[in-house]
């Protein structure tokens, strides 16, 4: 369980959140969406101790993500690439992971196993195509076995395989009762994948419910985006 | 604590030019005995050498770079970006999602580098002032080990030094450059010591007093008092890097 409460930020004297607030459930794929510089990365960012808020709470099961004592146990989040040292081999880079939470070595082989980067395991982060970087991202993550998943545009850049394989792990793992929570500007990605959505704006939530809910009168989820948000008036060249 | 330890350990010797920096600081003082034997030989046979209880402890110093190498890049390793297709995403995001408590992680990340350092540091003193002793046999009075942990104990507080300005800076090439000018090729403080004798106290050079008898500056600062100073500027940086840490998103 993710509860966000009335968060506020700014960044050089502009506000980048306004009182964002939303809860993300256990068992339900959440999708945080709105266009790019909405304030989806900084609300996941604070969410997870890294940027720190002028006022609200973001709580994880309750408690502040910073209080935890072995927070991969609790939540696993992979914030655009794997963060890995390109020097470093992804074994090398999990072995570490592990050892600062206290995980058992046996952990690594085991989530590079399940997202399929056995093979390449004494290869260096450097060298690792963008879709390989998700994967040890991923595996990052599930180190630490955790009921809640935090996922900043995972499927961005992609090939059609990899989001693919991105979208059956997400389902499932909610369907094992995990939490998971993902921001995205690609709404057709998300309607495929999410139960519930929140969609923010100029750093406000502008919509929150079901995929249907937040739908609502709209053909689709995309024709309700630019509905509540400002990227109807934007205009592009036909 | 130790389990944040043993990442930070396997986390600064799996790095490159973490291992580069380990074994140039082990190597270079002992290669620069032998090189450095006939030069030293014909000083210390016409007496223009100083004191020759210094002999091997000089040598010391150059390996001092590998040192410096391991305290800057214990940090800037985390602070480079990790791909060209997503500039913004740097090693730091995933060391504080694994260890949010900073304090702890500073802490963590300093008792790595002085275990590496101390480890480093004993290995180059003793062969340095080893091989000095077998090239010079008698001409060379043998170290005391008060002196020979001073030394030591000056590697480890360079090193912090240096990891603390990094933190502050949040870049190694600044960092590195600006120490390996400062210690080879002209200390700062050393040309400030030429407008005030208070120089001399400066964070770079006062160390130096702990375990070199015959400095180049007429200032004469008793070892306890030096390595007292020299610990207070390392405190007094250190503290500041975390203050720093603590406020600044990461």
């Amino acid at each position: 369980m993710i509860a966000i409460d009335r968060l506020r930020k700014s960044k050089n004297r502009t506000r980048i959140l306004r009182d964002v607030s939303f809860e993300a459930r256990p068992g339900r794929v959440t999708g945080f969406l709105g266009p790019n510089g909405a304030g989806k990365t900084s609300t996941l960012r604070v969410l997870l101790g890294l940027d720190r808020p002028e006022s609200g709470t973001a709580l994880v099961n309750g408690r502040p993500y910073a209080s935890w004592p072995r927070p991969l146990t609790m939540v696993g989040a992979v914030l655009d690439g794997s963060g890995a040292h390109r020097a470093r081999s992804a074994r090398a880079h999990l072995r570490w992971v592990a050892a600062s939470n206290g995980l058992p070595r046996g952990r690594v082989g085991e989530v590079l196993d399940l997202v399929g980067l056995a093979g390449d395991a004494r290869k260096r982060a450097g060298r690792f195509s963008l879709g390989m970087s998700r994967r040890l991202g991923l595996a990052t993550a599930m180190l630490g076995d955790p009921p809640i998943l935090v996922l900043d545009e995972p499927v961005n850049g992609l090939d059609p395989a990899g989001i693919r394989w991105i979208r059956d792990f997400l389902r499932t793992s909610a369907a094992e009762g995990r939490t998971v929570l993902l921001s995205s500007h690609l709404m057709g990605e998300l309607a495929e994948i999410a139960d519930d959505v929140v969609v923010i704006d100029h750093g406000q939530v502008v919509a929150h419910g079901t995929v249907a809910e937040v739908t609502g009168e709209h053909r689709t989820l995309e024709d309700a985006f630019f509905a509540l948000t400002a990227e109807a008036g934007r205009t592009w060249p036909a | 604590m130790a389990g944040m330890i043993r990442a930070e350990l396997g986390k600064l010797l799996g790095l490159p030019t973490a291992r580069v920096g380990l074994v140039l600081g082990v190597l270079i003082a002992p290669l620069l005995v032998l090189v450095n034997a006939p030069a030293t030989r014909a000083s210390l046979a016409d007496g223009t050498f100083g004191d020759p209880t210094d002999l091997g402890f000089r040598n010391l110093g150059i390996g001092l770079l590998g040192a410096l190498i391991l305290g800057v890049v214990s940090v800037s390793s985390e602070y480079t970006s990790t791909g060209e297709d997503s500039p913004g995403v740097r090693q730091l995001t995933v060391t504080l999602a694994a260890m949010p408590d900073r304090t702890r992680l500073l802490i963590a990340k300093a008792t790595a580098l002085v275990a590496v350092v101390t480890a480093q540091g004993v290995g180059t003193a003793t062969a340095t002032l080893g091989l000095t002793e077998l090239v010079h046999g008698e001409a060379v009075p043998a170290p005391s080990p008060a002196r020979v942990a001073a030394a030591v104990l000056y590697w480890v507080l360079t090193t912090l030094l240096a990891f603390a300005l990094t933190l502050i800076a949040r870049n190694g090439v600044v960092t590195l450059t600006v120490l390996i000018l400062n210690s080879s090729v002209v200390s700062l403080s050393y040309l400030l010591y030429k407008v005030t004798p208070l120089a001399a106290y400066l964070p770079d050079i006062v160390g130096a007093h702990m375990f070199i008898r015959g400095m180049d500056l007429a200032e004469r600062i008793p070892p306890v008092t030096a390595g007292l100073v020299m610990s207070a500027w390392v405190t007094a940086f250190l503290a500041l890097a975390a203050v720093i840490f603590h406020r600044r998103d990461a």
